[in-house]
């Protein structure tokens, strides 16, 4: 048995060094690598915190320096963030579609059995997230809404929707007659917002500004220009986990 | 300068599971874990230099540093991301090979392709 | 106060890998996320509190449990 999985693997020498040693020994490695990185404290440089202070509002209009971090000085992250968003759902939901189809052999359940999830619903669960799913929808929108101005913003209020569509999903007695719950709706919310996201960010090039700035003339409020940002990467986050949330629950009927 | 060595623990914990855990989801555990260790490390380090919360609001002078938790927030998003993905990849080697040891699928790829 | 919630995510930490009931260490694992969110609060960076709570206790979650349930419980090795 020992031979065969030596066969098998061609292993290198310091995985045959048995037991303790090869626990032991990446550990020590890892260690070595980084404890410079823990252990050194240097001065914490102040020059970008003291820039951000006395020029944030003017440039960007947010108050929370978060927000006009991540939507204005460096919005091209949250491009990048949301389209690795994008391609985690979409890549997830694949795996898991086309595992069904090719598994005929081995089924979760068979064809007659209602499903699972109505079987293990009880009325605490009903009752519970069904009347705190609204709320938790209302306070969601407030943290997207007003992220310039306190702590919140696009993936904050983003995520806080996701987990209220998942309630709304898990605790409506009409079996998902809810128009937020329905996987085409959500679909078309994720890449409509993906879209104006998009738009935003060109929008800068038309009027001669560049990439990601404010389109609008300087007698405009700046801030509007990252209400709309905040809300496009709030509903299309929102939108996106809750997808994949929605499938994977549904998914075991 | 001991909650460094309690974060660098923690970041040791997560390594050695992905590292020695026989069973998939465990190291899946271990991939969260790493990510959790290094954003506390980020923001640690960045709070010492200052004693509020970044929001400017009238009579708040000595704000902290708000460029690490900026590159923070997108570290915990991917993480999610990340999380998500190796778990249907889980649950995909699941359906392939009926088993979470990692000897048992590494075996019947093997006998499969072989 | 930090430390002891330095402490406290490590001991879950520990619990949730050598568990033998995968479900009892997805919730460690969200009861590390949750103190995780308190600690971030604590050090002023409210924005990542709130990112960190939604994620953890909520999205993170609910895909363990999915593949806890479509998959097995319990840990054979």
């Amino acid at each position: 048995m020992k031979k065969n999985k030596t066969d098998i693997t061609k292993r290198k020498w310091f995985q045959i060094t048995p037991g303790v040693v090869s626990e032991i020994l990446p550990l020590l490695c890892v260690s070595a690598v980084l404890v410079p990185v823990f252990a050194i404290s240097l001065p914490w440089p102040d020059q970008t915190k003291k820039y951000l202070f006395s020029s944030a509002i003017l440039e960007t209009g947010a108050q929370n320096l978060v927000s006009s971090l991540y939507l204005g000085y460096r919005a091209f992250d949250t491009l990048g963030e949301t389209v690795v968003l994008l391609t985690a759902v979409t890549g997830a939901i694949m795996i898991i579609k086309s595992s069904v189809h090719t598994n005929n052999s081995y089924t979760f359940s068979q064809q007659n059995v209602p499903s699972k999830t109505r079987m293990l619903r009880t009325e605490l669960l009903d009752t519970v997230t069904g009347k705190l799913g609204p709320v938790v929808l209302l306070f969601g929108f407030y943290v997207m809404l007003f992220g310039h101005l306190s702590p919140g913003g696009g993936f904050q209020g983003g995520v806080v929707i996701a987990s209220a569509i998942v309630f709304l999903s898990l605790g409506s007695k009409s079996d998902g007659a809810l128009v937020l719950t329905k996987p085409g709706v959500l679909l078309w919310i994720e890449a409509a917002s993906f879209g104006a996201f998009l738009i935003a960010a060109c929008a800068g090039m038309i009027t001669g500004n560049g990439f990601f700035t404010n389109p609008f003339p300087s007698g405009f409020p700046a801030h509007a220009y990252i209400i709309f940002l905040n809300c496009a990467v709030g509903l299309k986050v929102g939108a996106g986990v809750s997808f994949l949330c929605i499938e994977m629950i549904q998914n075991k009927e | 300068m001991i909650e460094r060595c309690l974060i660098f623990l923690l970041f040791l914990t997560g390594f050695h599971a992905i590292i020695v855990r026989k069973n998939v989801i465990k190291k899946v555990f271990g991939l969260g874990i790493i990510n959790s260790a290094v954003v506390i490390l980020f923001i640690l380090e960045g709070s010492r230099s200052g004693n509020s919360a970044p929001i400017i609001q009238p009579g708040v002078q000595d704000v902290v540093d708000p460029i690490p938790q900026a590159l923070m927030l997108t570290a915990v998003v991917i993480g999610v991301c990340l999380t998500a993905l190796a778990l249907t990849l889980v649950y995909r080697l699941y359906t392939h090979s009926l088993s979470l040891h990692i000897d048992e699928i590494r075996r019947k790829i093997h006998d499969t392709t072989h | 106060m930090i430390i002891l919630i330095l402490a406290l995510i490590i001991t879950l930490s520990f619990y949730a890998l050598q568990s033998r009931d995968l479900l009892h260490g997805t919730i460690a694992l969200s009861a590390a996320s949750l103190l995780s969110a308190l600690l971030y609060y604590i050090l002023h960076a409210p924005d990542v509190a709130i990112t960190e709570a939604a994620v953890g206790a909520g999205v993170s979650t609910v895909v363990f449990v999915w593949v806890i349930r479509a998959t097995k419980r319990k840990d054979d090795s």
